[in-house]
């Protein structure tokens, strides 16, 4: 596979100082006090053309990029997760649905190292996470169900942090940052401190400093769509959908039955810390004929249709 | 990812605060006004008072009434204290917050590495505040004829020693987990008696005496950086050797500790925010055991106070500290009452007797500065509570009055048993203090405290994280406060004004603290 190659239009949606930076961060001597801007690009682009021939090949998600085999999860007596089995393939996007209190948190806590499995296996893009969790870890994005963050950083500020965290080159962070605040309509923010957004802005702060990281991801994501409003989950489907296709491995957690059905190929359905249904719509469909629709099919799955 | 960017980035984060405070104009007013109003106050102070003749005095008092192996084993009993509450502590994991939870837990960070940048920034930050209210008090320490480097170093040693019985806290706190992990037996426990021994035992005279060695010990090389530093006591060695070997002993327990960090610490981190958030909610103490709707009570202050009283009642800390208000109030109700021969007062040679005042007055304000903590707390154990309190159809007025209330009651049983030991044990004549000082005190400082902590929301988008410098201003807008009150009873004492003026004085700050703190609820963001 050919190495990823950057996009002039990529660089050109830049603002002035993110360009001065960019030239920075390539070592781009500027000696003039005015410059103009097409010459500039010019010269980022021919430098970043280098570096391209010479970066390595995309890495490509080892299959299946996220194994949970025999997972249990126990807080004193009461089991949030039991014997849970799962697999997610890259190009995949897996919906963990199911109601509240059914481990569904759990899982992706688990999944992303923040808690431990009380007994069974967890593999992420091909290591254990108990014996390799940096390697693991390295692939992983999770957006926490309550998203929360470093309130005194800006939200730039902590995109670069995150850059800087999973390794990611300067010049590589400083042009996807650019993409997707213009994806998410994050301008007006990006320079305000994370402790002053809103939730739904947090929101999409998190998601900017994931995605300014290079594909292919593991996606461990808790509620995504929840405090974005219409265009921003449109925006966020859409990419979604985008990461699947070039390779990503996704599994989601929601409630919202509406989300699960317009996004996910699979669906993994939990209640009480037990898997009650899994398969694709339709073979969900197939095993519950009775069923109208998904949110039918789940009802039945976790108590059954309220009279 | 290398440590050192981690840290990086918590200075960073640390610098953007101090921007946020200079930059917002109600924030540097509002430190403008605690730093100038203690150096102020202190200025003032010492232009009636000299510290110097007592401080001077104060080593052969120390030199009378105690003795070297004392200050040894007092050392030790402090680093023991924090090896036993260490031992139930959360270890390392107490420095991780949910932010790290959410971003760093999952990122391939080494769990050493999140705890070595969290600490550097808790260092960092804590001896920049306690440079600047060195700072504030430079005058006291000007009259005290104490340098202010040298203050500053004193300070820098104190802050090396908490810190190396904080990394002990959190080594006993590991051996915890790590027998946990092993047996469940109760006898388990009796380990920490173990440790408790263990870091009392280098404190024993006669090992101390035959093996030199034991001045590695962090409680012994800090006892010994005193006992050489003040002259008490001095055998004429350099203070240094306690320096270099209290930095010897903080830098092994502090890379010990590192060392120990695992993920193991994720999870005691979570199972405490987990147990925090259930237990802390107020929807649940609404509908569990405290059934308001049979409440006789008609008055939603009272509602609020009772809500209060219960949920304060759920922390085993506030039980505790209600037996220590009944058995201690019957304590030194039979001190003052009977003055019992077995435990006298403390006898203050002649030379030293104008030093009495002015340390019974300053242990006074600091007792009750102490005590008062609690009122600080009453916004911020609401947490995000508070705003379905401010949502709710009570009067912004009712709500901070009910917390005043309640805060005064919980200050003032904590401040009797204090209060009435010092004036038994110091023995200033009479107990005019108490009406002149204790009750105005307690009633002013409950007042700051509520508005203190009725800022925090206003300060922060957190409400239940009181910002240090926010908490650090309390105690010093205290102490101001406290030494105004003292100079105009000082002032008055001969003179009858002093009961329309000692009256006014409290109440009509109580008045405006209160105000301020129904401004806050009403700004809040």
């Amino acid at each position: 596979m050919k190495p990823s190659v950057t996009a002039r239009t990529d660089v050109e949606r830049m603002r002035g100082e993110e360009l001065i930076r960019l030239a920075r961060v390539l070592n781009i001597p500027i000696f003039k006090r005015t410059i103009k801007r097409s010459w500039l690009i010019d010269e980022l682009m021919k430098e970043l053309e280098k570096r391209d021939e010479l970066s390595v090949p995309p890495v490509i998600l080892e299959s299946p990029a996220i194994i949970l085999k025999k997972v249990s999860k126990r807080f004193g007596k009461k089991t949030a997760v039991r014997s849970l089995d799962l697999e997610v393939n890259p190009g995949e996007i897996v919906g963990l649905v199911g109601p509240n209190g059914a481990g569904k948190t759990t899982t992706l806590r688990m999944l992303t190292g923040i808690i431990r499995t009380t007994s069974g296996f967890i593999q992420v893009n091909g290591h254990d996470l108990k014996k390799e969790p940096i390697l693991a870890k390295q692939r992983v994005g999770y957006i926490p169900e309550k998203p929360t963050c470093y309130p005194s950083l800006t939200a730039r500020e902590y995109v670069m942090f995150t850059a800087r965290i999973y390794g990611v080159p300067q010049e590589t962070a400083l042009i996807r940052m650019r993409e997707f605040v213009d994806l998410f309509q994050f301008d007006e923010f990006i320079d305000s401190y994370v402790g002053t957004l809103s939730k739904g802005n947090l929101q999409r702060a998190l998601l900017i400093g994931i995605f300014s990281r290079e594909p292919p991801f593991v996606l461990a994501l808790d509620e995504p769509i929840y405090g974005l409003d219409p265009r921003g989950a449109w925006n966020l489907k859409k990419l979604l959908r985008q990461l699947r296709d070039t390779g990503s491995a996704i599994l989601i957690s929601t409630h919202i039955l509406e989300v699960a059905a317009d996004l996910c190929d699979r669906f993994v359905i939990m209640n009480e810390g037990d898997i009650v249904g899994r398969g694709s719509y339709d073979q969900l469909r197939k095993q519950h004929p009775e069923a109208a629709n998904l949110e039918e099919i789940f009802l039945n799955l976790t108590g059954g249709i309220p009279e | 990812m290398s440590t050192y960017k981690l840290m990086k980035n918590e200075i960073r984060m640390l610098y953007n605060q101090f921007k946020q405070t200079i930059t917002t104009p109600s924030m540097l007013l509002f430190y403008g006004v605690s730093f100038f109003g203690v150096f102020f106050v202190s200025s003032v102070i010492t232009g009636l008072v000299s510290f110097s003749p007592i401080l001077f005095n104060f080593g052969d008092l120390l030199e009378d009434t105690i003795s070297a192996p004392m200050i040894y084993a007092a050392t030790a009993v402090f680093s023991a204290s924090s090896v036993v509450s260490g031992y139930f502590g959360l270890g390392p994991a107490a420095v991780l917050t949910i932010d790290d939870e959410n971003l760093m837990m999952s990122a391939p960070v080494k769990p050493h590495q999140i705890f070595l940048s969290r600490y550097i920034r808790r260092i960092v930050r804590k001896i920049s505040f306690l440079t600047l209210g060195i700072l504030a008090i430079l005058p006291l320490l000007v009259s005290a004829s104490l340098l202010f480097y040298s203050t500053v170093f004193l300070v820098i040693v104190i802050i090396i020693f908490l810190e190396t019985n904080y990394f002990l806290g959190a080594l006993s706190s590991y051996v915890r987990l790590w027998i946990s992990q092993r047996t469940k037996r109760r006898i388990r426990h009796l380990m920490v008696v173990v440790l408790g021994v263990l870091v009392l035992l280098p404190a024993h005279p006669y090992l101390l005496s035959r093996f030199t060695a034991l001045y590695v010990a962090p409680s012994n090389a800090f006892a010994l950086f005193l006992i050489e530093s003040t002259g008490i006591f001095a055998q004429g060695e350099s203070p240094l050797y306690g320096v270099i070997l209290l930095v010897i002993g903080f830098t092994i327990c502090l890379l010990l500790t590192a060392n120990i960090t695992g993920y193991e610490h994720y999870e005691i981190y979570s199972a405490t925010r987990g147990r925090e958030e259930t237990e802390g909610r107020f929807s649940r103490i609404i509908h569990g055991e405290v059934d308001f709707s049979r409440s006789r009570l008609n008055d939603p202050m009272l509602w609020i106070m009772l809500k209060d009283f219960w949920s304060r009642l759920r922390s085993p800390m506030q039980i505790w500290k209600y037996i220590y208000a009944v058995f201690g109030t019957a304590f030194v109700i039979y001190l003052n009452t009977i003055r019992p021969a077995w435990f006298p007062s403390v006898t203050i040679p002649p030379r030293l007797a104008f030093a009495v005042v002015p340390a019974f007055i300053l242990m006074l304000i600091l007792f009750i500065q102490m005590a008062s903590v609690t009122s600080m707390l009453s916004f911020v154990d609401e947490r995000e509570n508070v705003y379905m309190l401010k949502a709710s159809p009570f009067r912004t007025s009712d709500i901070v009055l009910s917390k005043y209330l309640l805060s005064l009651i919980e200050v003032a049983i904590a401040v009797i048993p204090a209060c009435g030991f010092l004036i038994y044990f110091i023995q200033v004549g009479g107990y005019l203090s108490v009406v002149t000082l204790a009750i105005p005190l307690t009633i002013l400082f409950t007042a700051t405290g509520t508005a203190v902590g009725a800022y925090v929301p206003v300060f922060t988008n957190d409400p239940k994280t009181l910002p240090v410098p926010l908490a650090f201003s309390f105690p010093i807008i205290n102490l101001g406060l406290g030494a105004l009150l003292v100079l105009l009873v000082a002032f008055y004492s001969d003179s009858v004004l002093v009961l329309v003026i000692l009256p006014l004085y409290t109440l009509s700050l109580v008045y405006c603290f209160l105000a301020a703190s129904v401004h806050a609820l009403d700004t809040y963001k």
